[in-house]
C-alpha cells in the first residue's frame, strides 16, 4: 500500500494505458509542476464564517478530495479570497490551485462561468486527467452555492425575528 | 485485555509515521489512504492517543468511519443539499451491487473494444453500399481501416480502454468502482461520467443526460466522418 502510495504521489502509477513496448514520456506539463511545487493559496478560513463559502468535493476512494473556500465581500459580491487543500495527484493540486487564483478578485457569477477545460487547457491536462478540472469546476461551484445557502439561511433568521416580534406586540 | 495482533501494530506505526510525514505541509499530500479505513482504526484505537497531531483534514469528516464515504460528491453534480458542509453517508441499499457493477461495466467496455476493432463486416457493407472496395471485404476490419486513419490505435490494459484518434485525440474510458460510474476523457465533449440507468439499462451522464453509447457513435462520426454502430 505504501508503495502504491509513493508511486501514486510522484505521479507514475497513473500511466495505465502505456504499453510496455512504447516508451511514452508522458511528462507533467511545466505549469503543474509549477503549481505542484509552489502551490497558490493553500490553506483555510473559518467554516462559521458567514462570508466564507466552503467546497467540498470528490472522495478518498476516488483518489481526489478538494475543499475550495472563497471569501466574499457583502455588498460587492466580490470573492476577495479564496483557498485551498486538496487531495489527489498533482493534476488536482495543480487544478485547484489554478481555481482559487482565477476566483480571486471576480464577481461570484462571473466565477460560475469558469469551465473545467479552460483549466484543463491552462495546465494542458492529459486525457486521463481531464476529471481533476472538472473537479476543480464543480470545487468552484460547490463553495459558490455553500455561500448563497449561507446567506439565505441567515436571511431567513433576520426574517424570523421581526415577525416573531410583531406577533409579541 | 488481549494486545493488538503485531501486524496491525505494524501497519498501524507506519501509518502514523505517514501521517506525521505528510503533516508537515499540506501542499504536498501523499495518496497513502486508500480508503481512508485505517484512518478509521486510527481514530477508534486507543493508540491514536499518542498520535498528537492528526492531518487538518480529520477535523471535518474525513475521520469519520470509512462507510460514510462520500459517493455522492463524485457522481451527483451540485448535490449540495444532502449536507452541504460535509459529504454525503454512501446509502449501501442503494448502489448497485459491486459484482453487478462489474460484470455490466466489462461487459459494455469489452462490447465498445470488439467494436472498434472488428467493425461488423453487415454494417460496412452496408453503408459502403455501391462503392467496390467494401464490397470486396472478406473478414472483419477495424474501425480504423474503416475510416482510413493513421495513428489509430485501440489498447485495453489495466481495465482501462485507451482509443486513439491519430491527431484527432484519444479516447480514455475506465472503471470507477467506488462510485459505481464509468468515467470517460474525450477529446469533444471533455470529461464524462456514466452511472447505470436501470430502467434504460445503459450509461447515463446525469448532467446531460447523454448516453454512453450515443454519444460515441455521435462523436465519432463527427470526428472521423463515417458512422459507427455500437448500440
Amino acid at each position: 500500500m505504501l508503495r502504491v502510495g509513493c508511486k501514486k504521489f510522484l505521479g507514475l502509477g497513473h500511466q495505465k494505458n502505456q504499453s510496455q513496448a512504447q516508451i511514452l514520456v508522458r511528462l507533467y506539463h511545466e505549469r503543474v509542476v509549477d503549481h505542484y511545487n509552489n502551490p497558490r493559496n493553500v490553506g483555510s478560513f473559518d467554516k462559521t464564517d458567514p462570508n466564507v463559502g466552503t467546497g467540498l468535493v470528490g472522495a478518498p476512494a476516488c483518489g481526489d478530495v478538494m475543499k475550495l473556500q472563497i471569501k466574499v465581500d457583502e455588498e460587492s459580491g466580490k470573492i476577495v479570497d479564496a483557498c485551498f487543500k486538496t487531495f489527489g495527484c498533482g493534476s488536482a493540486i495543480a487544478s485547484s490551485s489554478v481555481a482559487t487564483e482565477w476566483v480571486k478578485g471576480k464577481q461570484m457569477e462571473e466565477v460560475l462561468s469558469i469551465k473545467n477545460t479552460q483549466i484543463a487547457k491552462h495546465l494542458s491536462l492529459p486525457p486521463v486527467k481531464l476529471h481533476c478540472s472538472m473537479l476543480a469546476e464543480d470545487a468552484i461551484k460547490a463553495a459558490i452555492k455553500d455561500y448563497e445557502a449561507k446567506r439565505a439561511k441567515l436571511g431567513e433568521n433576520a426574517d424570523a425575528v421581526p415577525a416573531e416580534k410583531a406577533v409579541n406586540a | 485485555m488481549a494486545p493488538p495482533s503485531s501486524s496491525k501494530l505494524f501497519s498501524l506505526r507506519r501509518l502514523l509515521v505517514e501521517l506525521k510525514s505528510s503533516n508537515s505541509s499540506c501542499s504536498y499530500p501523499c495518496r497513502v489512504y486508500r480508503n481512508y479505513s485505517p484512518i478509521a482504526l486510527l481514530s477508534s484505537s486507543p493508540l491514536l492517543q499518542q498520535s498528537s497531531r492528526a492531518p487538518e483534514f480529520s477535523e471535518n469528516a474525513f475521520a469519520s468511519p470509512a462507510p460514510s464515504f462520500y459517493r455522492g460528491f463524485c457522481s451527483q453534480p451540485l448535490n449540495l443539499d444532502n449536507g452541504a458542509q460535509g459529504p454525503a453517508a454512501i446509502d449501501y441499499s442503494s448502489l448497485l451491487p459491486e459484482e453487478e457493477f462489474h460484470s455490466l461495466a466489462d461487459a459494455t467496455i469489452n462490447d465498445l473494444q470488439e467494436k472498434f476493432e472488428s467493425g461488423r463486416r453487415e454494417e460496412i457493407l452496408e453503408r459502403g453500399k455501391g462503392s467496390n472496395d467494401f464490397e470486396r471485404i472478406e473478414g472483419g476490419v477495424e474501425y480504423g481501416d474503416f475510416i482510413e486513419m493513421d495513428g489509430f490505435d485501440i489498447d485495453y490494459g489495466n481495465q482501462v480502454l485507451t482509443l486513439k484518434l491519430g491527431n484527432l485525440g484519444t479516447y480514455v474510458l475506465n472503471k470507477q468502482t467506488p462510485n459505481r460510474q464509468i468515467w470517460l476523457s474525450s477529446p469533444v465533449s471533455g470529461p464524462s461520467r456514466f452511472d447505470w440507468d436501470i430502467s434504460s439499462q445503459t450509461w447515463v451522464y446525469r448532467r446531460t443526460k447523454a448516453n454512453l453509447l450515443q454519444l460515441f457513435e455521435r462523436e465519432l462520426e463527427q470526428l472521423c466522418g463515417k458512422p459507427i454502430s455500437l448500440s
